[in-house]
């Protein structure tokens, strides 16, 4: 229970129950205040005051007509009968109707639920190129002119898969000093040797991709507005680069803002607003072993050791209140389903709604009794 | 019974999981002038708000049968039109487009001073004291204003819905309520 006598004006203002007194001037609100006024005199300064503010807050508000609302819960109400299909096909009509309404779903999300990391410091206009990067460096350079992509060993083991039209280079010493350097322009898979001790780094434009030992793909185009980088196995760290005079490619080892990208999320970053977007792909792939799609068949199982499977499988972090869900249990066969199928059922299963948020997805739910 | 849910409110939603059409009219009725007012603030066109407000309750129609993992119905459509008309609104438009996921987009609001001048018979000068007050105020605050006093959303809610912590919320409350009550505190008016 409130007690009143503790507030202060602003306590006042933003009280739900003051709030619909001072606006909707209900009979049992008005009984319930004069009668408190009453009690305590040595507050009705405090009530005007509190009062006054909130009518000085007044809107403008233009009513809708009637007419107007008529008309569009007609419109409504077209709109959805149109959609109806014919009775007699519906089990199975309905059925994939709504999957693929699902699968808008999961991909309008991805947009819209997109968190920007925004650079500190003071944005550059400075537009980094393959050309000023390998400029005055001795270099050994790949281009594939050809309309497949080109295979290419590097001389630490690590391979590359060229796409048409794009180019590569890297020092002579590539493999001996402390960082393993490639600068691309265009598009290219890469399967990284592992070296813990020298991180390999790709140049592409302005940003940079930093990785131990993983396979990736990075697309940069000089003519494209946005650099992608997909991560297939492993993790990789990505940040921008600024050209520097006096500072070379070796300088830009660690940056505060990088942003790590796991398998199955795609970064992509804004040449011009030089903004970075984390998505999760629209059909991730499992990192794990098939074995691991096998064993997912759910006979009363809990909710957490469901999420924690199809997590693991695809190495994507699933966000959930484990004390709200935890009387929660999912009966299901979710092998061979592809992963928003898996977690359109699981949530179904429980009641529950998803969105990727940030190349995660974040589970939404009220519980279960 | 869900909490932030009218008796109302959550018959409704049954209902709806029940395939009623009637429902889906009913709850449309009922929020079609708050949500509009609402979305009147971010977008200037009738046609853009109209369509917006269409998708809305087509899309929850559409998952009609998950309308039950739906804790406030207001706070719920007061999102998804917000969403759906600085979508519209921003998302063509490649020189300012997806600022608005930082919080970067207009809100016009405009206080009904006018009445109060009428309603509480102050003075020019207090009034125009007043205007100026409000005036100063940044598209944030009013949109908390609006949020908090007309849509009547809890500060967790207005907190999720503009993207910011609660603490937030509550200090461009605070703000707020603090410059009106020094204006009225030198300008007080016994009644």
């Amino acid at each position: 229970m409130k007690d009143f006598r503790l507030f202060d004006i602003t306590d006042f203002v933003l009280d739900e129950d003051f709030i619909r007194w001072v606006h909707e001037k209900k009979e049992e609100d008005e009984t319930f205040w004069n009668n408190w006024l009453r009690q305590h005199p040595g507050k009705h300064l405090v009530i005007a005051e509190a009062r006054r503010i909130l009518e000085s807050l007044k809107t403008a508000e233009s009513p809708i007509p009637d007419h107007v609302v008529t008309y569009e819960v007609d419109r409504l109400m077209q709109t959805i009968r149109d959609q109806h299909e014919p009775t007699r096909l519906t089990a199975r009509r309905r059925h994939i109707w709504r999957y693929a309404a699902a699968a808008a779903i999961a991909i309008i999300l991805t947009v819209a639920g997109v968190k920007y990391i925004p650079f500190s410091g003071k944005p550059s206009t400075f537009k980094v190129s393959y050309a000023s990067l390998t400029a005055e460096r001795r270099l050994i350079e790949k281009v594939n002119t050809s309309n497949t992509p080109v295979h290419l060993s590097l001389p630490d083991g690590s391979s590359i898969e060229l796409a048409p039209q794009s180019r590569i280079s890297y020092a002579k010493n590539f493999d001996s000093v402390g960082t393993r350097d490639i600068y691309l322009s265009g598009e290219a898979f890469f399967d990284v040797a592992r070296m813990p001790n020298r991180p390999f780094r790709v140049f592409a434009n302005n940003i940079v991709t930093k990785v131990l030992g993983t396979s990736f793909s990075i697309r940069s185009f000089e003519a494209d507005t946005t650099i992608q980088v997909i991560v297939r196995t492993g993790k990789v760290s990505v940040f921008t680069y600024n050209e520097n005079p006096g500072k070379t490619a070796a300088d830009a080892v660690s940056n505060p803002d990088e942003v790590i990208l796991a398998p199955n999320q795609r970064l992509v970053y804004e040449k011009a607003a030089q903004k970075f977007q984390k998505v999760l792909l629209e059909n991730p792939v499992m990192t794990l072993s098939a074995e691991a799609d096998r064993n997912m068949v759910y006979d009363e199982a809990p909710i957490d050791k469901v999420f924690d499977a199809i997590a693991k499988a695809y190495d994507i972090t699933i966000v959930y209140d484990t004390e709200l869900l935890q009387h929660c249990t999912v009966t299901a066969d979710l092998r061979h389903e592809p992963f928003y199928r898996k977690l359109d059922l699981v949530c179904r299963a429980i009641g529950a709604s998803y969105e990727v948020i940030d190349g995660q997805v974040v589970i939404q739910a009220g519980g279960c009794d | 019974m869900k909490e932030g849910l009218s008796q109302q409110e959550v018959s409704w939603l049954q209902q709806l999981q029940q395939n009623s059409e009637q429902a889906l009219a009913m709850l449309m009725r009922h929020y079609y002038a708050d949500l509009f007012n609402y979305a009147a603030r971010f977008a200037r066109d009738e046609s853009v708000i109209k369509d917006c407000i269409q998708e809305v309750f087509i899309s929850l129609w559409q998952r009609r049968e998950t309308a039950g993992t739906i804790l406030s119905l207001r706070y719920y459509l007061l999102r998804a039109v917000k969403n759906k008309v600085l979508k519209a609104l921003y998302y063509n438009d490649r020189k300012t487009g997806l600022d608005y996921f930082r919080g970067d987009y207009d809100f016009f609001h405009e206080f009904s001073i006018e009445r109060i001048i009428i309603e509480k018979q102050i003075s020019e000068e207090n009034a125009e004291k007043l205007k100026r007050t409000l005036e100063q105020l940044t598209k944030r605050q009013k949109e908390v204003i609006y949020l908090k006093f007309y849509q009547h959303l809890d500060h967790g809610q207005i907190a999720e819905l503009m993207s910011v912590s609660r603490q937030s919320v509550y200090n461009l409350l605070h703000e707020t309520i603090q410059k009106l009550r020094s204006l009225w505190h030198t300008a007080f008016i016994t009644r």
